[in-house]
């Protein structure tokens, strides 16, 4: 469904993301995981075109495309399959959560404002805000706020929705809540690729994980393969920061 | 003192109230879609018309207003006549407003550009996340978050405007300060702090009729960024 070729990334005059090859399948769940400043979130900004890569190529959905002569069309047609959940939730701050939920849908798909508010509720109901649908996000937990940006990506029906450390910058007592949500996205069949510093979460929720290294794709494979029968000195230095895996050595 | 003076001569005055105040609306009104353009540029930062708006900035901010609308009232013909259109004296109301629009075009873009640099990054790449156009960000998420915070700035812009305005006499303009010439000379000058009385009165009224105005939208103001979530000093109250 996605495959990227190749990519390279460079910001500032320095190589960012370094031949990345990467692809996903329908219906995957895939974890990104790696040192902090190792390219996780570029490549994701990548992925929806936040950043533009000096070269490489992508196939989505069967179109395959250049990166480095991306046209402006283009670009929005990508993002409109694509949907992210930030660290930092990015709610519009000047809108409702009912508003947030329901404006790209009326806005970039042209949906009627009846079918995106019923689709809104739908949303709203399954991260469990339906209560708070005229609540501005400064009046909401940080939890809550990430819930309705899921609701928000998930309210445009994205092909793939890519999550970056979503639960990174909540107070712990509110991890909870957003893992759960994102647990049952994951469960809907959803296409996700997760950046995340939870390892125990992504061992479970995962289908493949990725570990990233300075750039570079280091070792994917299973939650099995990386987490407990790694071979690979990088991952297995990495891992060992967050708690001591049974390897079968 | 002669109030009896000042009340005669009041009513002469209302028939150029609206020449001041059609200048001020209209500097105010282009020199804001001005800025808007010098924002856009300085921000995007590009490439050689972002140096051509230093160089502009730079020259409205240290030469005199006064100065800038006698450039303004003797350039425009020299210029005229380079494009080959002769002409030998422009409409002083004509150099007047342009010359405002152009010092305001530099003097409120130094308003918009840190209004539009506090708006969090993130809210932009949502919307481009969720592939909004050029023109639907701007619209819907950069101009109502920008609007409440460059709002005091504008204000004060605005007051600097009408102040500015009453400078315009200096190249012939008849508004509210080119009658109090007029009006001081036909009394060889016997009564001049009556007219010029008469003339903070007039100003006075106008600037606590502004003020009134934006009283209305600071309140409204104050709590957008409330709900926004902005918590500095200069926001929510
Ligand atoms: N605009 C930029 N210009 C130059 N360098 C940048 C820019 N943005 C990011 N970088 C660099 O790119 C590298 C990768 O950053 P990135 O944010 O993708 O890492 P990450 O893996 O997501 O890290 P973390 O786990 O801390 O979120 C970092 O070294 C960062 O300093
Ligand atoms: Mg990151």
């Amino acid at each position: 469904m996605l495959n990227i070729e190749n990519l390279l990334l460079r910001l500032g005059g320095n190589d960012i993301l370094k031949n990345i090859d990467l692809s996903v399948e329908s219906g995957e769940v895939v974890s990104l995981i790696g040192p902090s400043g190792t390219g996780k979130t570029s490549l994701l900004r990548c992925i929806n075109l936040l950043e533009a890569p000096y070269a490489g190529r992508m196939t989505f959905e069967n179109d395959t495309y250049d990166f480095s002569k991306i046209s402006q069309r283009d670009k929005l047609r990508l993002r409109r399959q694509t949907a992210m959940v930030f660290q930092q939730y990015n709610l519009f701050k000047n809108k409702t959560v009912l508003e947030n939920v329901m404006e790209a849908q009326v806005l970039v798909q042209k949906k009627s404002k009846q079918a995106a508010y019923d689709e809104s509720l739908d949303q709203l109901e399954k991260v469990g805000l339906r209560n708070k649908l005229d609540s501005y996000p400064a009046r909401l937990s940080g939890g809550q706020q990430q819930r309705v940006s899921i609701a928000r990506a998930l309210a445009v029906h994205p092909s793939v929705i890519l999550f970056d450390e979503p639960t990174s910058a909540l107070d712990p007592e509110l991890v909870g809540e957003v893992l759960h949500t994102i647990r049952d996205v994951a469960k809907s069949g959803m296409t996700i690729l997760l950046v995340t510093h939870e390892m125990r979460f992504a061992k479970d929720i995962s289908d493949r994980v990725i570990f990233m290294d300075n750039g570079q794709v280091e070792e994917q494979g299973t939650p099995e393969d990386i987490f407990n029968r790694s071979q690979n000195p990088r991952t297995r230095q990495f891992l060992s920061q967050f708690y001591t895996p049974n390897f079968e050595i | 003192m002669n109030f009896e003076y000042m009340l005669e001569i009041l009513p002469r005055f209302f028939s150029v109230i609206p020449v001041t105040a059609l200048i001020i609306a209209v500097s105010f009104i282009a020199g804001l879609l001005l800025s808007v353009g010098v924002t856009i540029i300085r921000v995007k930062k590009i490439p050689v018309f972002n140096r051509l708006m230093d160089i502009y900035l730079s020259f409205t901010r240290s030469a005199p207003i006064l100065l800038q609308l006698f450039i303004f009232y003797f350039g425009i013909p020299v210029l005229l006549q380079a494009f080959g259109i002769a002409v030998t004296n422009v409409e002083p109301i004509v150099a007047a407003i342009a010359c405002l629009v152009f010092y305001n075009g530099a003097f409120m873009s130094e308003i918009l550009r840190p209004a539009y640099l506090a708006i969090d990054k993130g809210q932009f790449e949502a919307a481009d996340s969720l592939g909004y156009t050029g023109w639907q960000k701007f619209s819907r998420i950069t101009m109502p978050q920008l609007i409440p915070i460059a709002l005091p700035g504008m204000t004060n812009a605005m007051i600097h405007l009408i102040h500015d305005s009453s400078l315009i006499f200096a190249i012939g303009v008849v508004d509210i300060m080119g009658l109090a010439n007029i009006i001081g000379s036909e009394t060889y000058g016997l009564y001049q702090v009556e007219v010029f009385l008469t003339v903070a009165v007039i100003y006075w009224v106008i600037s606590l009729i502004f003020e009134q105005l934006v009283k209305l939208f600071d309140k409204r103001r104050r709590k957008v960024l409330k709900f926004e979530g902005y918590t500095s000093s200069e926001g929510a109250g």
